[in-house]
Parts: C-alpha cells; structure tokens; sequence
C-alpha cells in the first residue's frame, strides 16, 4: 500500500508539476505578445514562482523512489503514473463521492442558513448514490479495482528534446500571436495549441489512410511502429530473354502476358497477367500481332563474395532464391548470381506508389469496367434520389403551406407523425413489394422511392415557404398565374438555399446508403459503390495499400462536393439539429 | 457455327482481334456461380473454371465471390426469393441441410440417376467417404456433391516436446510419442506448460479449443449425438457433459478460461499462430494448417496423431466395449449445390459435375501446385470428399519432406473415421448454441449441464417452430391486402363524397383540387410505401412466414418470442444500444462542444479548423468503417491506435494493447473512439449554438464578476440546452438503429456480429432474422418493438425536457 501511496504521490507531483509548467508556457508567450493591455510586471512577478514550482515539483516527481513496476536503465528515470482500472461501478461511485464531498465543503462556507441547508441537501442525495453504487460493487463478485503503475522513461537526451520543443513552441506562437495581439491572447494561445493538436488527431486517420494507399506491401507492417513516409523500389526496365513480356490486344483491351505454348501454325498461345482481373486468361494470338515489352526489374544490393554489389533481380526460382544480374562493381556487370531474398536489400526511394491504385481498380470484376460501373450505379441513385426529393418534397411542402383544403391539418399531422417511424419498420413489407415489381437487383428499388417525398424534408420546406410574404404570390395570382405557375417561377427560386441543403442531404444518404443495396442487389454490374467498397474489403481485407486505395477513391466525390459547397453542409448540419427550434 | 467461327478466326484473326468485343456470334448461355474464390491464392479453383469454360465454349461462366469464398447467407436467400438465383453455389456442407429444410436448394438425386450410366464425370455416392457424403443428404434426398473434407488431427511440437523431456520423463511419459488419451493429453499439457512470473501463460501445453476442435469432436469420440432424430436435439446427454467436462478440465489446468483466452488473443491466424511460433505444445486443427506450416515455419519440427480419445475409448473398456473404431475425427467441408429457381439448371450440373470429378479435382490440384511453386512455396493438396481423388493425390502430389508425407498420410488415413455434425434443419443454430453453451462452462459461469440444456432447449424451439407450424392455420396473405384495398377504396369513396359535400365556393374547390394534386405524391407514397407496409408488418407479426413457404398463424408467438427464447439477444442488443448511446453520444456531444468552444476563443483560422473537423462527418459511412478497421487492426505492427499504445501506455504503464474489435469487451470503445472522430457535425451544430447566444449576456456576467467557468454554465449551456436535447434524444434513435458499421466492422464473416454479439444492435437483429434467417415474422414483431421503444424514449424525454431544457420563448 505504502508504494502505491507513494506512486499517487509522485503522479500528483508530476500532473501538478505540468500544470505549473503549462503556466510558465502561456505567461511567458504572453509576455514575448505584447499585447495592449498587458499587465507586464504582475506577470513578471508569476512567471518567476511559477517556473519555480513546475521545476521542483517536476524534479520531486521524477526523484520519488518506486518499488514495483519495471525497472529503469542507468541514465534514466521516470515520472511516475498511476491509472486505476475499476469497473462503472467503482467509477461513479467515486465520482459521486467526490461530487459530495465538494457540496458538503460549500455547506460549510455557505453564506447564509438557506444555502447552507440546500448543500447539504445536495450532499445528502449524492451521498445515497455512492451507498447504492458501493453496494452494486460489492455484489457483483466480479468486480476488483486494479492499480497500475508505471512510469514515463526519460533519458537526459529525450527529455532535452522535450525542453528544445517546449522553448521552440513558445517562441512560434509568440510570433504567431504577435501579429494577433489584441486582449485575450493567452486564451486565443491556448485553443491555438488545443485547435493544432486536435488537428493532428483528427487528422491521423486521414493521414494514415493516403498514406496506407501508397505504400509497398513490405512497409505495411514494421516493428518499429507505423511507418510514415513510403518508399518505392528503383527498378529499371529488363528485357528478360528467359521468360519475355509481351503486349497484345485480348478482346479489344491491351494486355500483357507471357508465351506458353508455340503452335505449328506460327500463333502462340498467351497466359495473361495484367490487367490482374483476368490474370491466368489464356488466348491464342499470332507472334507478328506481340510486341516484347520490358519488365520492371527491381534493383537491389548485395554482398557476393565479400564484395558488395548490386544488381537487377532478375528470375525468381523454384526453390524461392532470387536470380540477379549484377550492375554494380564494373568489372562483374553483366554476371548472373542467385541469392536467398534474405540477403538481398532492396533499393529504394521514398516515393507514392501510384501503381496501388490501378492495381486496385484492376482486380475489379471485368464486367465492372475498372469500378466505373459502380460510380455509374451510384450516380443514377444519386441523381435520381435529388431530382426526386426535390420536386416531390418543394410540391407538396408548398401545397401544404401556401394553399387551403379540407383535410389539410389532419394530413399535415399525419406526415408529421411518419416522422418517428423508423425505417425498420416499413423495410420488411418494402422487400416484399419491390419483389412482387421483380425489381430484385436493381437499383429501382433504392431511387423510386425518393420520387414520394420525405416527411422530414417536406416538414422542413414548408417552414421555408411560411417565411416567405403572402404579397409576392397573390401579386401574381391577380396576374392571372396559376398554381403551378406561382409554385414554379415564385416560390421556388425563393426557397433555393433551403433546396441546396436537401440536394446535399439527399445527395450524401443516397450515396452512403449501404442497407438498401445490401438487401436488393447481387450481381456486381448492379453494385453501388458503397457495397462495392464492403465486398472489396472482404475479399482483398489482406491488401490494405489497394483497399485503401479503393476506400480513397470512393471518398474522393464526396470529398469534393464538400469543398465546392461547404457553406450549404454547414448550414444543412444546423437546420437538421436545430430540428424544432 | 461455333468451329466455323473458329476457323474463320483464325484466318481472320488480325481483322477479328480489333473486333473481338463484337465477334461473339452466337449468344452464350450464362452460369452464374457463387461462392467460388478465384483470389490471388485460388489459382486451384481458377484453373477449374478456366478449363470448364474452355471445353464448353457456349458457356459464359460469371463467378461471384461474394467475399473470398464465403457465401454470406442472406444473399443466397435474397436471391432466391427475388428469383435472382444462382446455379451453383459453393457452400459449407453442414449448413447444406439447414437450408434443404427450407426447400432452398433442388435436389440432385434425379440428375445422378439419370447421368450415373452415361456420364464418366458424374458422381456416385461410392466415390466418396461416407460422412463427407451423407453431410448434404437431407431427408434421403441429395443436395450438394462435396469437394473438400477437411479432417482434424492432433499436431504436436516435436522440439517443445524434446526441449521438456525432463519435466515429460519425470511425469512417466514418453517425450518422443504424441498423447492418445485424454488422460494422457493432460498429463503431457500439465508437464509442457509454462507460466511468466506474474502467473500469465508464457507457453500452453494444450488447449482444448484452440485450432478447430470445438465440443464436437470430443463428443463424437464419446459418441455422442447431438440429434436424436430429425425432430428432436440431444445436446445435452451425459456423453456430451463428460466432453464438455474433459474440456473444462483442459482449460482449468493450465489456470482457466479466461487466462487461457486472453493468452491465445495475442496470437493471430498465419504467421503469427501460437503453434507455429512456437507457444502451443499441441493443438487440434485440420489440414488446411500443413500449407502455413510449411509457408511460415519451414524449419518447425511436428508431428500428426490421430486426436487423442477417452480412455475407455482406447481401451475398449467400459461402454466402448464393443467399438470397434478406436480413433474418430470430425471432418467438415464444402459442396457444390444448385439453388432452387437456378435458371441453369443443367449447365449447372455439368459445372458440378466437372469440378467434382477426379479429373477437375486433379487440375485444381495441379494449378495450385504450379502457382506455390512459382512463389516458392511448398505445396500441400487439400484433404477430399472423394475417397479416389484422395488416394490419387496422396499418390501423385507428396510434398518431398518426410514430415509434410507424414502428416498428410495421416489425414488420408483418417477419413474413413470422420464424423460430421447432423444434417439438421437447426443445423446453424446448433452450431451457435453449441459455442456458446461451450464458452460459458468452460468460464464456468454455468456448469456443463445446466449450460447445454441451455442450448438443447434454444435449438428444440426453432425444431418445434418447424415441426409444429402445420398445428398453426396457413394465411392467405391476400386477404390482408384484398381487405386494405377495400377498405382504402371505401375510405376515398366516403372522402370524394364528403368533398362533394362541403359547401366550398368554386375558387376553394379549385384551390383544393390543385392542392390534392400537388400532395399526391407523398400521399401515394404514404399510402402504398409507408401505411401499407406498416399494417402488413403488423400483420407479419403474429405470423411466421419465410417468403418461400405459406405463412402461418401464429397469434402471440413471435412477441412472446421477444421476452421468452430470444430474449437474450433481444437484451444483448438493446443494451449494446444502450451502451453506445450512454457513453458514445454524450462523448460524440462533448467533444464537438469542447472543439466548438476552442474555435470560438480562438481568434485566427476558423475556417480552415471548421473545415478540417468537420471533415470526418462527411466522409462515406463505408469508406470510414473501412478506414478504421484498419485504425483498430490489434497488431501493434499494423494497426495506428495499438502502434501508439505499444509505444506509450505499454511502457509506462505495463498493460498490453487491447484487442478491439476482436474482443468482447473492447468492441463497443473502439467504435466509440470512432464515433468521437465523425464529432465534426456536432461542432458545426454548437458553433451556430453558440454564435446565437446573445454577447449581451456574457457583458453583463463579466461585469458582475462571474468566472468563465460559471459563465458556462449559466449562460451558455442553458442557452445550448435545445441542441443539447435534440441530439440526445437523435442519438438514442440512431444508436438502436445502427447497422453500416457493425457490418463491415464486425471480425468474423457470419455468426455473431462481433465477439459474444458485443456489437449487436436492434436493427442489426432485425436484419439478420428478416434477411438472414427469413423469419419475416419474428423480425416484424422486433420492428414493432424497436418502434415502441423509440415512441417510449422520445415521448419520456419530452416530458423530462422542460426541466432543465431552456427555451428562449418560454421567457
């Protein structure tokens, strides 16, 4: 117990010390800011005790003696960490706990008789809730608190380096914020570090997958931690004289393959391997029809004989040992030597390799068209699903806001309530219906729909259409307009930025939309990307440069249409949850 | 036509080439195939489709793999009832007789009588091993003609076992021969064992479930039954118990269940396998193992053995007195199988036919062979159901080390004794009930019997459900339309009277008759795509109807359902729903508030911040489930978040990187975490929040002294309080209806989505009885319950939102 006492100790201090340290940063940028109503010696009496106190408590911190844990190397130590696994239980019941203890000390410095009753009131039912809290920890048998401790290792060297980066930080926001010196700098500096630092987070994801997507199969896993920058391997091109590419045409698409068989009759026969889809294909073609093409012959170094060369892989043999024609010393070029692929090193540059994306779309279904199909099929479900949404919603939104029948109020109840309905419910009987049409795998099923209105959207169009004044339309309908005429040419260019916001909705459900074709669709020529990029996943899950070359392609689109029309996601993000304000 | 086409092509050929997209002169008849991988490794398969197609060049052979050789279910059935089938479906054999009960499949007796004679490619049932074959036999009918019969054996260590035969010499047993009773198992797994100091596994003898044993193949070697007849499940008999016993037994003596588990959840497939590197002495697995073994670890040492038995099995002792075979195994596999409505049937057959033959099954071999060897890779045919194919390939494809001959011999040895699960209507659900019914004993969270009663009774209920729906009265499920229609026709009768009624002058009525016209597609959707499916989903609900088979009656069943046999999953659902949404929602909510709040102070870059946060929300659902598979991949090597784990928690802290989606427990987290990185449209909803909350507010706070701290939650948290309440209230909804991610992200192909269903969602149950199962009325009954459930949330949550909710037109 004393060493895990000891151990929280040592965490306060550190945690503490960091704070202190934190402090000493935003003091010091604001004093490097400058800033108009800068107070320059109150903060020159804090920065001093302030670093002060983050040093010795930084020191105590790292000097608490620990027992357990793993050990320390010489020339390092550690800042102590403690982390307490519990389960929920334990977790709100000292949340409740502490929740109490603080409303019973503001009872005992409450000004008057009544706010002191109301905190202990307040304490009094937080302290019921870690009775009930204890009692659920204690009956169920399964539950135990472990303490784990630890510690950060640092040597002088890293912890150095952390001390270079603070100091370097400091003086980039200093200057960053220099220019921006107005009043609320140091609050300004702080969301700037926290806005930054989330943007790395968020980011790394984002990161990772471009990055996945362009590197070679070797750097996708490494025991040193993700590797960052991908590198690509030098190759040269290499007539092979044992084994020739050749390049044809095989049903109207080129091809490369090598020569199997010879025929009397002057044709060879061609055993495919690129485009990968239709890789191991075989076709007979006449000799005149080929073209020898050179291959990519990767280049890597090696030692022969003590002499390290270095060469053009060449043949792979039976037995898994690489073929390579030597380059490298002068004197050996144009030799032949076979090494096991352990000991040869590849040469390599950091580079994309773009060659992750056609071989993705390449491994494609050849019915599919390099993947084009299911942009196709994605487009017309697109398409259709916002031409749909927009004409049927704005018509019927403006029916049930601009003009009088009987029934109307009953009816607009009803459309409300359809509202809560969840798609589940309708999605069984749905599957029967677009049976009963024969439209299983097709895409009808995933756009018709869209031609009849949805409730949320219509709702949130006739709100559009209440705003807009009466005068405009009954100008018009003295002229003589009718209805669809004043719907068509008045009202609806009124309501333009509210339909963008609907095109947009519609545009990113249909597109993600993954259920529906889940359910409707088989055949690959029908797919949509979406379910397109879950097969892909499935089938090539072991491949990750080419899946997250696949997943960056489907992604591009969207991505695109968010940055030409931003402004309208944004405003579409706050009409649907603001919803009934 | 066809050989004139060829010789014209090949004097043609250079003119014919530039066309070649055009030259297809007569019409190819389609085969559609699924199920088949044709992936960078299944040269095997490839190389049968490619001669199949080359020798009937009126066949346009189109393969679906529908993801790498595994037939996801749903599909097939979607298919089928869509009419959309296949015509041949590649498809674990035990599961072929599940979906035979549901008339899913054609049978294949007529065509293997009419072509027994006349055909040499045609199979016969004494071509093949008994198990394997009677594995696609349902009701004395066959439906499917194997291909592969993958046996077990047990493999053991060869050098872990001479590196111990002190400790093994010591304990009495040979250290040079595998165990051949569960006794002897035991023993050798207590001698081979080895902890770390802080008492974790560092090297497991054995473990009964690791590799493919499960509780079957030790319960075939008590010769047990988990089917009495068709009618009726016996999991739960005393031979099974003592299986399931000697199982526990295995797990408690090398320090239980959950140590044993967490300890193989650091290993994954391939390379990485325990037994390959070394850290189990000996596990049970089937053949498919000798290609790793040989791909990754060259150099190990092993041996094959038959899997040891009971010992009075070994002895002929006891109630084995009089058996005569003292070794069994448990052989599964796959079958070839033509689904009902195929519209080719016959070309279908004859794919069958020829990928089933020795002579396909020798040029998948030969392909595959040429394919390892090209890669440098040794090769290892693949056990078969048919008894020639086998004895042809232990003939002419052995591997040249003695070890790989050993083994493989072995397995070839072994088949006459494989035993299959029963060929039952239940079959998957026994499978499932099985495991689960496993995993709780072995934790010991119920004892053996207790736990397979358990089971037996889940697996009884779908037995009586089918066997008893003739007790239930078939529903025409026109009537239910026939009356709507009637009932909708009498509606608008009485309302185009009604209208006509109305004292409107003739403006109004012209008003009313345009405004009909302009509501009418919505009102036609309503009509026919909500409130239409809406009553006949009601309707499913009291009946069970699986779109292939008249529906039947059955009252109150499928909601007694609900709180009665499929409870636990119901719970399990709706309480990951809960989960997520009590911990993922406020998480989602508070770190968009808290990047809102940042962009708000910050004086410079909002745009660009805006931009950059909100990016995550808007990309592709898919697309981001896919992204973050990876992110979550447990390999430290591999995956981002455990790369980082293992750089920083692991050293400080000592706890080794958690296994996410592969695990129980850390499932719903990791997609949490995920669910805080989309935060982004929740920033955009706080910013406009916040930019209308009136700075009037904060001037008058400021002057009276108020600390920011305090101004939040005063001022702005009040004034956010709506937006704070619509997206709890959304989030809820969503979280119990949420699907996309689980699908993609779920580990394993099909059976339980996640790890023990840790990832279960209502929608996603609803989903998998609908369209996997087709229990259309069950799922129906979960519809309603899950709308309920919504109706429930949202109408309690309105009634709590007035106290603490603040409106600004309530001052």
């Amino acid at each position: 117990m004393t060493s895990n006492a000891l151990f929280a100790i040592g965490t306060l201090l550190s945690w503490v010390g960091w704070f202190f340290v934190l402090r000493t940063v935003i003091l010091g940028a604001s004093l490097l800011g400058n800033g108009p109503d800068l107070d320059k010696p109150r903060v020159m009496k804090d920065l001093g005790p302030a670093a002060a106190t983050a040093a010795i408590l930084l020191v105590l911190a790292s000097l608490m003696s620990m027992k357990g844990g793993t050990a320390v190397g010489p020339g390092q130590w550690r800042f102590p960490l403690v982390w307490f696994v519990m389960p929920y239980t334990a977790w709100l019941g000292t949340f409740c706990f502490a929740m109490g203890a603080a409303r019973l000390v503001q009872a005992w410095l409450a000004l008057n008789g009544e706010e002191q009753v109301a905190r202990f009131k307040s304490a009094g039912s937080w302290g019921v809730a870690v009775v009930i809290f204890v009692g659920l920890y204690i009956g169920d048998k399964t539950s135990s608190v472990t303490i784990l401790k630890g510690g950060i290792v640092l040597t002088v060297s890293t912890a150095l380096a952390i001390i270079l980066l603070a100091v370097a930080a400091l003086v980039a926001m200093a200057l960053a914020g220099r220019a921006a010196a107005t009043r609320g700098f140091a609050r300004s500096l702080i969301s700037q570090i926290a806005l930054i630092v989330g943007s790395i987070v968020f980011g790394l994801p984002f990161a990772f997958l471009l990055i996945t997507s362009f590197k070679e199969d070797r750097d996708m896993s490494s025991a040193n931690g993700i590797v960052w920058i991908p590198k690509v391997q030098d190759t040269l091109p290499f007539f092979d004289k044992k084994d020739p590419v050749f390049e044809g045409t095989y049903q109207g698409q080129t091809v490369q393959g090598s020569i199997i068989e010879q025929h009397p009759d002057g044709t060879v026969r061609v055993d495919i391997f690129k485009p990968l889809a239709i890789r191991g294909t075989t076709f007979d073609a006449p000799k005149s029809q080929l073209k020898e093409v050179p291959k990519d012959a990767p280049i890597v170094t090696a030692v022969l004989n003590k002499v390290p060369i270095k060469g053009l892989v060449v043949e792979n043999l039976d037995d898994g040992s690489q073929r390579v024609s030597i380059l490298e010393p002068a004197n050996l070029k144009g030799t032949d030597a076979t090494f096991s692929p352990g000991d040869i090193q590849p040469v390599r540059h950091p580079g994309l390799r773009w060659q992750n994306y056609s071989e993705a779309l390449s491994y494609l279904p050849p019915e599919t068209n390099s993947g084009l199909v299911y942009l196709k099929n994605t487009l017309i479900i697109v398409i259709f699903s916002v031409i749909g949404t927009i004409l049927s919603s704005s018509i019927v939104a403006y029916a049930f806001s601009r003009m009088n029948f009987p029934g109307k109020n009953a009816l607009f109840a009803v459309l409300l309530s359809t509202m809560m309905l969840p798609a589940a419910v309708t999605l069984l009987p749905q599957f029967l219906i677009f049976r009963q049409f024969g439209w299983i795998d097709t895409l009808y099923p995933l756009w018709v729909p869209a031609f009849f209105g949805s409730a949320f959207n219509i709702f949130l169009l006739r709100q559009f259409f209440m705003g807009i004044p009466m005068e405009l339309e009954d100008a018009a309908k003295i002229d003589g307009c009718s209805y669809f005429k004043a719907f068509k040419d008045i009202m609806l260019p009124q309501i333009k930025p509210a339909l963008a916001v609907i095109a947009i909705w519609t545009f990113m459900a249909a597109w993600n939309n993954f259920m529906g074709p889940l359910i409707y669709i088989n055949s690959p020529e029908n797919m949509p990307l979406s379910y397109a990029l879950q097969m892909y996943n499935s089938d090539r899950g072991a491949e990750p440069g080419l899946l997250m070359a696949f997943a960056a392609m489907t992604m591009v689109p969207v991505l695109a249409l968010f940055f030409f029309a931003q402004k309208y996601f944004i405003e579409g993000v706050t009409l649907s949850g603001l919803g009934g304000r | 036509m066809d050989s004139v086409t060829m010789k014209l092509s090949r004097g043609l050929l250079p003119l014919l080439l530039a066309i070649a997209g055009f030259a297809h002169a007569t019409p190819k008849r389609d085969l559609v195939v699924w199920g088949v991988s044709v992936g960078q490794d299944q040269k095997g398969q490839d190389a049968v489709i490619r001669e199949f197609a080359r020798r009937h060049a009126d066949i346009n052979v189109r393969i679906l793999s529908m993801g790498a050789g595994h037939m996801d279910p749903q599909k097939l059935l979607t298919s089928i009832v869509g009419n959309v089938a296949p015509d041949v479906i590649n498809q674990d054999r035990f599961s072929i007789s599940d979906w035979a009960s549901r008339g899913t499949f054609r049978a294949l007796d007529d065509l293997i009588a009419r072509d027994k004679d006349t055909d040499p490619l045609c199979p016969t049932p004494e071509q093949y091993y008994k198990a394997p074959w009677s594995e696609a036999v349902y009701d004395g009918k066959v439906y499917g003609i194997p291909t592969g019969a993958d046996n077990r054996l047990l493999y053991w260590n060869k050098d872990i076992f001479k590196e111990k035969s002190k400790e093994l010499l010591a304990a009495g047993l040979d250290p040079k021969r595998p165990p051949k009773t569960w006794s002897e198992v035991l023993a050798y797994s207590k001698a081979l064992t080895e902890y770390n100091r802080d008492g974790t596994l560092k090297r497991a003898g054995f473990m009964p479930n690791f590799g493919n044993s499960w509780l079957y193949i030790y319960a075939f070697q008590m010769n047990a039954q988990f089917m009495k007849d068709s009618k009726t499940c016996t999991l739960d008999t005393k031979e099974a118990v003592a299986a399931l016993n000697f199982m526990i037994k295995g797990y408690d003596l090398i320090g239980g269940f959950e140590k044993a588990k967490s300890f193989e959840s650091g290993f994954l497939s391939k390379e990485n396998d325990a037994f390959i590197v070394g850290k189990v002495a000996m596990k049970i697995d089937g053949d498919w193992i000798l290609a790793d073994l040989a791909r990754y670890a060259p150099s190990l040492n092993f041996g094959a053995a038959p899997p040891p038995v009971p010992d009075d099995r070994y002895n002929h002792v006891g109630v084995f007195k009089n058996e005569k075979e003292t070794y069994v195994t448990w052989v599964g596999g796959f079958a070839l199988a033509i689904p009902k409505g195929a519209r080719n049937v016959e070309d279908g057959w004859k794919y069958i036919k020829f990928a089933t033959s020795l002579e396909g099954r020798l040029i998948e071999a030969k392909a595959q062979k040429a394919w390892e060897q090209r890669r440098g890779r040794t090769y290892m045919f693949r056990q078969q159901g048919s008894k020639v194919a086998n004895e042809t390939l232990l003939r002419d494809f052995l591997p040249g080390e003695k070890k790989y001959q050993d083994a493989l011999r072995m397995h070839v040895s072994m088949a006459p004794f494989g035993r299959i699960r029963p060929a039952s209507l239940a079959g998957q659900k026994l499978w499932d009930e099985h495991v689960k019914a496993l995993e709780k004993a072995c934790a010991h969270s119920a004892s053996p019997d207790e736990a397979l009663m358990a089971g037996q009774k889940a697996v009884q209920l779908d037995l009586d459900a089918f066997y008893n729906q003739k007790n239930y009265p078939t529903v025409d499920l026109s009537i239910p339309l026939k009356i709507g229609v009637a009932a909708l026709v009498a509606v608008l009768v009485g309302l185009v009277i009604w209208f006509g009624r109305l004292k409107l002058g003739n403006l109004a009525k012209g008003e009313a008759k345009w405004a009909y016209l302009f509501i009418s597609p919505w009102l036609i959707g309503f009509l026919a795509l909500t409130l239409g499916p809406m009553v006949a989903s009601f309707f499913f609900s009291f009946t069970q109807y699986d779109v292939i088979n008249p529906a039947r009656w059955v009252g109150l069943r499928n909601y007694q359902d609900l709180g009665g046999a499929d409870n636990a999953s119901v719970m399990k659902a709706l309480g990951n729903a809960t989960y997520l949404a009590c911990i993922g929602v406020p998480l989602s909510l508070t770190t968009g508030l808290a990047i809102a709040l940042m962009l708000n102070m910050a004086q410079k870059g909002m745009r660009f911040y805006r931009t950059f946060f909100y990016m995550p929300a808007i990309v592709p659902g898919i697309a981001s489930a896919v992204l973050w598979t990876w992110v979550l991949t447990p390999d430290p090597n591999k995956g981002l978040i455990n790369s980082f784990w293992t750089q920083t928690i692991t050293p400080w802290l000592s706890v080794p990187p958690p296994s996410w989606l592969q695990s129980a427990g850390w499932s719903k987290p990791a997609l949490i975490i995920m669910g805080a990185w989309g935060a982004g449209s929740g920033m955009v909803l706080w910013l406009a929040g916040l930019k209308g909350v009136p700075g009037s507010l904060y001037e008058a706070a400021g002057i009276d002294g108020a600390s920011p701290s305090k101004q939040f939650w005063s001022i702005t948290f009040p004034q956010l309080s709506p937006i704070i309440f619509f997206n709890t209230v959304m989030g809820f909804i969503g979280a119990m209806q949420e699907f996309d991610r689980m699908y993609v992200m779920k580990p394993s192909g099909d059976g339980p989505v996640g790890v023990d269903d840790s990832l279960l969602t209502p929608v996603y149950h609803l989903f998998r009885n609908g369209f996997a199962y087709f229990k259309m009325g069950y799922a129906s009954a979960l519809a309603w319950m899950i709308f309920a459930i919504i109706l429930i949330l949202t109408f309690t949550q309105f009634k709590l939102a007035p106290r603490w909710v603040h409106y600004e037109a309530d001052k």
